[in-house]
Parts: C-alpha cells; sequence; structure tokens
C-alpha cells in the first residue's frame, strides 16, 4: 500500500525482546536522570553529550549561538529545500519569519480554538458510547481536526492528514538513524503535502473562504506584502502541520494515563472539569506531563567549544561539532531548582515546566497548547464513573515515542 | 514548611552606583501585563515567584568600602527552588543588575563571568546560591506558615466577616442570639462550601523533626561553650595540686569581682536605669543552667571514658571516676574564666567610641521617608561596621549563635518580649565578617517599631547590635545600648538605605492579623468546638 493512502497512523512499533528492551529502557528513565544528576551531570557518549541538571538544560536551550539546532536536513527533505525558521540560527530571515508568522498566528485566536477544541472533544466523547481510545479516538482526532481546520489546510484528497502530518513528524524528530522505510514514506508524503498545499493556496486565492492562517496569509500577500510568497506561506503551514498537531496525541493521553495513576489529582481534575474552572484544569494536566512529557531531551549541536556550568564543581567543556541533548524531562524533576519534584502540586510555578523547551527555540504554538491540551480532556473528565477499560487496552501503550492506546470507559 | 531567610550581598564596581539604583527604581516602577498575575506593582510575582514572602533589592553607598548591593529573602522551602523561580520572573534585570558588580577575586569569579559576560545566557541563580550568606540571627514573626497558608486563611477571614455582616440584611444579626458554639457551627456551615480545606487538617508548623533540631542545636551549643570554658581549669587542675588550684580560683575571681565592682558601673552619663540584672537573670536560669551542666557532664564523661581507658590503660571504674573528678576541676574553673572574660569585655567597651551625632545624608532621608509608611508593614536595612579586637569578634559569633538559637525555641509564637510585629528579620556578617547587616520586614511605622523595641526588647537588640562601630554606650553587652532612644534612632537611620525595591506577598496583613486568621482557621477546621473552646475561639471573630 501507498503511504499516500496508508491509514495507520503509526508505523509496526518493534515486538518481543526489542519491545521488551523499549518499555524497560523507558521505565528507567527517571532512575537513570536521578543517578545522573547527581554523578554525572554532563554525561559523555562518544560524540554525544547528555545534560541532566536544570540550570545546564536551561543553558543548553538558551545559548542558541553555541548550541544549535540540527533539524535542517531533515527539513530540507520535508520542505522541497525551502527554508523553515526551526531550522535556522538567530539571524534575521529567522526573525522575519517568525515575525510575519506572528502576524497572523494571533492571541485574539486563543479563546475561539479553546472553544472549538472543547466543543469537538464534546461531540466525539459523546458519540462515544461510554468507551474511548484517548490517543486516537479523541486527542488525535481534535488536534488534527482543530488545527488543521485553523491553519487551512484540510485533509488531502485519497490521504490522511494524520497519517501524513505524524510520518513526517516522525522523520523528523525522532528518526535519528535514517530509517531507510521512513524515508521511502516521507519520499512519497513530503512532496504530496507540499503540492495539496500548494493547491490551497491556489483555490482560496480564488475562493478566499473562511478566516483562517491561509487566508490571512492571503490577504496580506494580496496587500503587497512581500514576506508572504507562495513559498513561505507553503512551507510555514507545512511546517505547523508537521511540528504541530502529532505532539498532543503524545503528551495529552500521557497525562491522562498519570492522572489515572493518582486517584487524588485525577477526582480533583475531574472536579476542575465540572466547575468549568479551566485555568485550574489547565495546571492538572501542566502537572501531570511533568511526569512523562513529551521526550526525554531535545538535540542541539555544539557550534563551538563551549564549557557548560563554567565555575561549577561538575564544568564541562563540549567541543564544537558534538551532539547534546538537553534533557528536560529530567530538569522538571531536579530538586536543585524544582521544589519537591516528585510531588503531584498543580499550583507549581511556570518556571518548573520546561514543556515547551526555551529560548530561541521555544515552541511556537506554545501558547496555542496553554489553551487547549487541557480542553482535549475535559470533556471526558467531566463523564461519571470514568475509569480505565479492562485489560491491557487500559493501560497507556507505546509505540517508541508515541502513545498508541489508552481506553478508559464512563458512564 | 521550613522558612528560609537569607542574604545575597555583592560588592559594587563604584562606577556603576547610580546606574544600579535606576535599575532598582525601574525594577520597582515595573508593573505586571500578566492578566493572570493579578494587578497591581510587582502582582505576577504572586504567580512566578510563589515561595517568597518578603524580598528587598538595595544598594548601599559606599564610604569606608566601595558600594554593596544586597539581596535580601525570605521564603518558603529550599533555597534552589527560590532562586530559580526569581530567575525565571526578574532574570534579565537581575543579570543587569549583576553586571554593576565587581567580579569576585575569589573562587566564584570564573561563574561571575560566565553570567556577567556582555552577552552571557547562562543561568543566573548557582551563582546567586553561591554568593547567598546565612543569616548569624533570624526570626520570624508567624513561624511555619507558608505564603499560600497565609493568603488562604485571610481569605477565610474575610469571608467570615462577610458572613457575620451580611447573614440578616433586613433584620436583627441572627449571630447575635447565638451561643459560641452554634456561632461556629453556623459560620463553618457558611463559609465552608468555599473552603473545601477545612475538611483537611492542619499542616503542623513546627515538625517535630525541625522542633527537635532546634534543642539538639541549643543544647549542643551549650554544652560545647561550658566545655571551651572549662579548659583553663582542666588543664589547670592537672597541673597543680587541687588545694592550691582552688586556692587560686578563689583569689583570682574575688580579684576579678572587685575589678568588676570598680569598672562596672556605668561612664559618667550614660546609665539608663533597667529592671534588668544579672543576678535576678543568673537565678531565672539556674535550673536549666545545671541541667544543661549536668547534660554536659554525661556528654562528656560518656565520651572521655572510653578515651581515657585507651590512653591510661586504666580499668573502666577508675577511668569513669577519674574523668568525672577531673571534669568538675574543669567546671570549677569556668566561672573564674567568665569574670575574665567579662572583665576583659568591660575594659573594651569601656574605651569604645560612640557616635553621639551621626550624619544622616539629607537625600536619602528624604528618600526612605517617600517609600514608607505607604502600607501597615514596612522595611529597613541597616549596614554597620563591626568593631575590633578578637575578644570581641569571638562574642559576637557566640552571642549571635546563642541569640538565634534561644529565639528558635523561645520566639515560636511570634513574640519577641511582647511585641509580635516582626515578619522576618535577620542580621548577617558581610565583607569578612568586618560589617554587619540587618534587615527587618516589621509592621508599623519605623518610629514605633524602633520604639518598642527600645522599651521592651533593649537587652536582646543591644546584645544584637552593641558590636557596631558607633553604637551608643554599651555595658556588659546587654546594659544601656539600645536604651539610648534618641541616640540609638539616630545610629540606625544613619546606617540605613533606601529600601528601593522592597515586596511584600501579603501587603495588607500584620503579623498578629496573621496568627488571628490562623486561630480563626484551626477553629473552623473543627467540626464542633466544646463551650470552653468556643467561647474563647469567638474572641478572635
Amino acid at each position: 500500500m501507498s503511504a499516500l493512502t496508508s491509514s495507520d497512523v503509526l508505523r509496526p512499533g518493534p515486538t518481543g525482546f526489542k519491545a521488551l528492551i523499549q518499555r524497560l529502557v523507558m521505565a528507567l528513565m527517571p532512575s537513570f536522570f536521578t543517578f545522573l544528576r547527581r554523578w554525572k551531570p554532563v554525561m559523555k557518549l562518544g560524540n554525544n553529550y547528555l545534560t541532566s541538571r536544570y540550570d545546564d538544560v536551561r543553558e543548553v536551550f538558551a545559548t542558541d549561538p553555541a548550541f544549535g539546532v540540527i533539524y535542517k536536513p531533515h527539513l530540507d527533505v520535508i520542505m522541497g529545500g525551502q527554508p523553515f525558521f526551526l531550522g535556522m540560527a538567530d539571524t534575521d530571515q529567522y526573525r522575519h519569519d517568525t515575525d510575519a508568522m506572528r502576524k497572523v498566528v494571533r492571541p485574539e485566536d486563543l479563546p475561539v480554538l479553546a472553544v472549538r477544541t472543547e466543543a469537538l472533544g464534546e461531540a466525539i466523547v459523546a458519540g462515544a458510547g461510554g468507551r474511548i481510545d484517548v490517543v486516537d479516538t479523541l486527542v488525535r482526532r481534535v488536534t488534527f481536526t482543530m488545527l488543521g481546520d485553523y491553519l487551512g489546510v484540510p485533509d488531502p484528497p485519497g490521504g490522511d492528514l494524520r497519517v501524513w502530518g505524524t510520518r513526517l513528524f516522525e522523520f523528523q524528530f525522532v528518526d535519528q538513524g535514517n530509517d531507510p522505510a521512513l524515508r521511502k514514506e516521507v519520499d512519497e508524503i513530503a512532496p504530496a503535502l507540499r503540492l495539496h498545499i500548494q493547491n490551497e493556496i491556489a483555490r482560496r486565492r480564488i475562493e478566499p473562504g473562511k478566516d483562517d492562517i491561509l487566508s490571512r496569509c492571503l490577504a496580506l500577500q494580496a496587500q503587497g506584502d512581500a514576506a508572504y510568497t507562495d513559498d513561505f506561506i507553503r512551507t510555514s503551514l507545512m511546517g505547523f502541520i508537521v511540528g504541530g498537531p502529532p505532539q498532543p496525541p503524545m503528551v495529552v493521553p500521557q497525562a491522562m494515563e498519570q492522572l489515572l495513576r493518582r486517584p487524588e489529582a485525577l477526582a480533583e481534575a475531574r472536579a476542575a472539569a465540572r466547575a468549568d474552572d479551566d485555568e485550574r484544569l489547565r495546571r492538572y494536566v501542566l502537572e501531570a506531563m511533568r511526569f512523562d512529557p513529551l521526550a526525554p531531551g531535545l538535540p542541539r549541536v555544539a557550534l563551538t567549544d563551549w564549557t557548560l556550568g563554567t565555575g561549577t564543581s561538575h564544568a564541562a567543556t563540549i567541543p564544537a561539532g558534538a551532539q547534546v541533548l538537553a534533557a528536560f524531562a529530567s530538569a522538571m524533576m531536579d530538586p536543585r531548582r524544582v521544589a519537591n519534584p516528585r510531588v503531584f502540586d498543580p499550583n507549581r510555578p511556570a518556571s518548573d515546566y520546561m514543556h515547551f523547551g526555551f529560548g530561541l527555540h521555544e515552541c511556537f504554538g506554545r501558547h496555542i497548547n496553554a489553551a487547549t491540551l487541557h480542553l482535549m480532556l475535559k470533556p471526558l473528565l467531566k463523564q461519571p464513573n470514568l475509569r480505565r477499560a479492562a485489560g491491557k487496552a487500559g493501560r497507556l501503550s507505546k509505540n517508541g515515542p508515541f502513545a498508541e492506546r489508552l481506553v478508559v470507559t464512563y458512564g | 514548611m521550613r522558612q528560609t531567610t537569607l542574604s545575597v550581598a555583592l560588592e559594587v564596581k563604584p562606577e556603576s552606583y547610580d546606574h544600579l539604583s535606576s535599575l532598582l527604581d525601574k525594577l520597582r516602577e515595573k508593573r505586571s501585563a500578566d492578566p493572570s498575575g493579578g494587578t497591581g506593582p510587582f502582582a505576577d510575582f504572586l504567580t512566578r515567584v510563589p515561595a517568597v514572602h518578603f524580598m528587598s533589592l538595595s544598594v548601599y553607598p559606599g564610604f569606608d568600602y566601595d558600594p554593596l548591593f544586597v539581596i535580601e529573602a525570605n521564603f518558603d522551602g529550599a533555597p534552589g527552588p527560590f532562586w530559580g523561580q526569581l530567575e525565571s520572573a526578574i532574570g534579565p534585570e537581575l543579570r543587569s543588575m549583576l553586571r554593576c558588580c565587581k567580579r569576585p577575586l575569589d573562587n566564584d569569579g570564573p561563574l561571575f563571568d560566565s553570567i556577567a559576560a556582555p552577552d552571557a545566557r547562562a543561568p543566573i541563580a548557582p551563582y546567586l546560591e553561591r554568593r547567598s550568606l546565612t543569616p548569624t540571627v533570624f526570626h520570624h514573626g508567624n513561624r511555619g506558615m507558608t505564603r499560600d497558608r497565609i493568603l488562604a486563611e485571610h481569605k477565610l477571614f474575610e469571608a467570615t466577616r462577610v458572613e457575620l455582616r451580611c447573614a440578616n440584611h433586613e433584620g436583627p444579626n441572627p449571630y447575635r442570639v447565638l451561643t459560641p458554639r452554634q456561632i461556629h457551627a453556623k459560620l463553618r456551615a457558611a463559609v465552608h462550601p468555599d473552603f473545601a480545606w477545612l475538611d483537611q487538617p492542619p499542616p503542623t508548623r513546627i515538625p517535630l523533626a525541625e522542633n527537635i533540631g532546634d534543642w539538639v542545636r541549643l543544647i549542643s551549643f551549650i554544652v560545647a561553650a561550658v566545655f571551651v570554658l572549662s579548659i583553663p581549669g582542666l588543664f589547670l587542675s592537672l597541673a597543680m595540686p587541687w588545694e592550691r588550684y582552688l586556692i587560686l580560683l578563689v583569689v583570682v575571681f574575688i580579684g576579678i569581682a572587685m575589678l568588676l565592682k570598680r569598672i562596672g558601673v556605668a561612664l559618667p552619663g550614660t546609665e539608663i536605669a533597667t529592671k534588668f540584672s544579672f543576678l535576678k537573670f543568673f537565678f531565672s536560669q539556674l535550673v536549666p543552667l545545671l541541667l544543661f551542666v549536668a547534660g554536659y557532664l554525661v556528654v562528656a564523661v560518656a565520651i572521655g571514658t572510653p578515651l581515657s581507658m585507651l590512653a591510661t590503660a586504666r580499668n573502666f571504674d577508675a577511668a569513669w571516676h577519674g574523668m568525672v573528678t577531673w571534669l568538675l576541676w574543669g567546671l570549677a574553673g569556668a566561672p573564674v574564666v567568665i569574670a575574665g572574660i567579662v572583665l576583659w569585655l568591660r575594659v573594651i567597651e569601656r574605651r569604645d567610641a560612640s557616635q553621639d551625632a551621626p550624619p544622616v545624608d539629607p537625600v536619602m532621608l528624604r528618600e526612605m521617608a517617600r517609600r514608607e509608611d505607604w502600607i501597615p508593614q514596612n522595611h529597613m536595612g541597616s549596614l554597620v561596621l563591626i568593631k575590633p579586637g578578637i575578644l570581641r569578634m569571638i562574642l559576637i559569633r557566640a552571642g549571635h549563635r546563642l541569640l538565634g538559637l534561644v529565639l528558635r525555641i523561645q520566639a515560636r509564637s511570634g513574640y519577641l518580649g511582647s511585641m509580635r510585629t516582626i515578619h522576618f528579620a535577620h542580621w548577617a556578617m558581610v565583607n569578612n565578617k568586618s560589617r554587619l547587616m540587618f534587615f527587618s520586614n516589621f509592621d508599623q511605622t519605623w518610629e514605633s517599631y524602633l520604639d518598642d523595641f527600645i522599651e521592651k526588647a533593649h537587652a536582646g537588640l543591644t546584645l544584637a547590635w552593641c558590636c557596631g562601630v558607633g553604637f551608643p554606650p554599651t555595658r556588659f553587652l546587654v546594659k544601656d545600648g539600645a536604651s539610648h532612644g534618641r541616640q540609638f534612632k539616630e545610629w540606625a537611620r544613619h546606617s540605613m538605605t533606601v529600601s528601593r525595591f522592597w515586596y511584600s506577598a501579603y501587603k495588607d496583613l500584620t503579623a498578629e492579623q496573621i496568627e488571628r486568621n490562623f486561630r480563626i482557621a484551626i477553629g473552623l477546621r473543627k467540626r464542633t468546638l466544646s463551650d470552653k473552646d468556643a467561647a474563647l475561639w469567638i474572641n478572635d471573630l
């Protein structure tokens, strides 16, 4: 079957011993990070370095002139060589491109997105008949529907945006080993998605239709704003599709799993949902995510020789060219900066969280995340008698870094 | 949860003094633009630095030293998370301020470079953590009360006021005809829906481990002090026949006592009548003192006997008996050593210079006055030079240590003497322990705050501050001193600087009101009260 018409959002995961090892590694990771923070805060593995303390992770993210992003090679494949700001250093073009997109992705959209997210979730939960897979049926559908609509990128003819977006996300952010099978699929999907968006640009130029990011870009293009070329619009929308909607189906079900493991916190989160106290609910989901964030860390490459933690007892010089994994999952559990990190505390200050990175490449959609992630779970949390489904289905299963299935029942 | 009080004192480049002052003023003028942070000055501190109770940033002008930038912080929990939160809230501003400071010449130089270089982005929290000073003495007025608890209990208090005031708009107030128990029950029922936490047991203000730790530290200090004071006697008793040793002690003690009687009186014009008497104090503390001495004997014998057996190959009975005898001879010498120290101190005190008219910069005084008395709380920060001399240095450190330990035991209800006006206060030494800083976050005006201290706690105040150069004439560390009210206040004002940035997390609450809210909340946490308890409890409503 062609990757373009596939309905499998995730590729088949490892099985047998490999799967067991993968689960074991994931389970042992928090303890491993605890060990590293105490004994080897900057660990060297060949030409790779792993930083685990809050201060060091923050320094890596903040010092973008010394630690650059490594996304450009894969982005070039996805974007057909067109530059996207995720792969750039702090250049004039980076500022120009991000400023241009901030003109069309506006703060006043957030309440509207919040309402749409909650309404979509309510409809899905109401129609699920008391049993739902949080990963695919709820969060993935809500995310891709809401964000696809907001961006102005519908499902491609004969294809599924969830599959295309997730596959390209896997290639961009997960595939460090350059898997040829994945590359083959990407070589099909990426040009097709570029063509699909380009066709939408052409169509909407004739029929502007509803207000969304694409229509706003085209309106500015029509007004003569030179920033909004077709290439720029297409690349930006594609970047948002690849970097945005695949993430909530990973992290939000993980947060749900963490809540299910903590009956008291779950009860309080449900009370907040029932009381429509969205700010309180947001804090519960954000805190739950801290116990199982999107990824262990984010990669960077040293652009120059740089000493991390200068003047401290664990100072370590990282040579130019080395790859650094800034383990933000570990940073959020570092008792040196995060008070009682093992305690579930929804009243934490913002500084305790690094879910969306930090510094130059802090997630562009962080405000959208803050406005919507918790609302994806809200309709579910409102349901009476919410509980795990019986058997394995009721426990969150993962396929590599992706959440795969978590079934709950209610009513 | 434990509260932490600390300060960071950093030397400022002289040419950057004005720039640093303007940066502090700018920060003060900053207003919250974040709607989730509430309204008003520094409102976003509430959400971004949830640990902080009180915080100040000041810069002291340089006369004898270069200017000094001081961050004073009082917060819940451990310092690490607090510094992280603070950096998140005002990191860029703090970094600009740190760039006005001198590079430390010690091992912290490279760390300073990493945060203060022109394009530096390394976290500043490790540097602030490294340069933190531990207070020599500190006092917490509402010990064990976290900031969130203080705010939550005040919200509860306000809800009770509303309920009591508005229970029946159109007729007589129903609460007037109820018994105290009924008032409690009705009020609890009225406020309970909005305060679900009333069903939870109250967090312990001073956990058992902390309580034990306070006592262990105090006892250890006194045992160590008794041992140190008995060292001369321990050696002399080994070198002399006991009869001659005894005669020597008596003769020396009488000699010192006679000298003290002669020079112990106040110098002309410096005596302030006081009810404080060393003899009365000694007898009032005799029982605990004897208990401490007994404790010392037990500890010293337990440690010394095996060592003696090892060194002399004596059997247990002989070693034990010999050790007790030796320690008692050492203890016999302790009063003479104390008398000698007091004599030495008094000789020094008589030669001390006190400043009768300390100069106060009128511009700075105006700036201080402009910032005072806007809310029920005020803030003061003071910096003084420490008088020189080895005895004084030993006594300051030992005196501060003892005062700090005693406060942890005695001032748990927030009362210092009969006052409860301090939220957080501390002393700390800076510039290689050549200067003494004092910071206080207190209720009422500066004048009435110091008046209260002068009248009701002058001995403690004098003990803590008499080491300052220019302090009013003092006798025996605790007498006179701060009792010279006008002179002391002028001296204190002279040592102060403008509190350019000062933050209080609960600016409308006095220390007394926080305790009142606490008592009301404790009552309302209980489903029912006895008649007796209810009658007491309603006094706070």
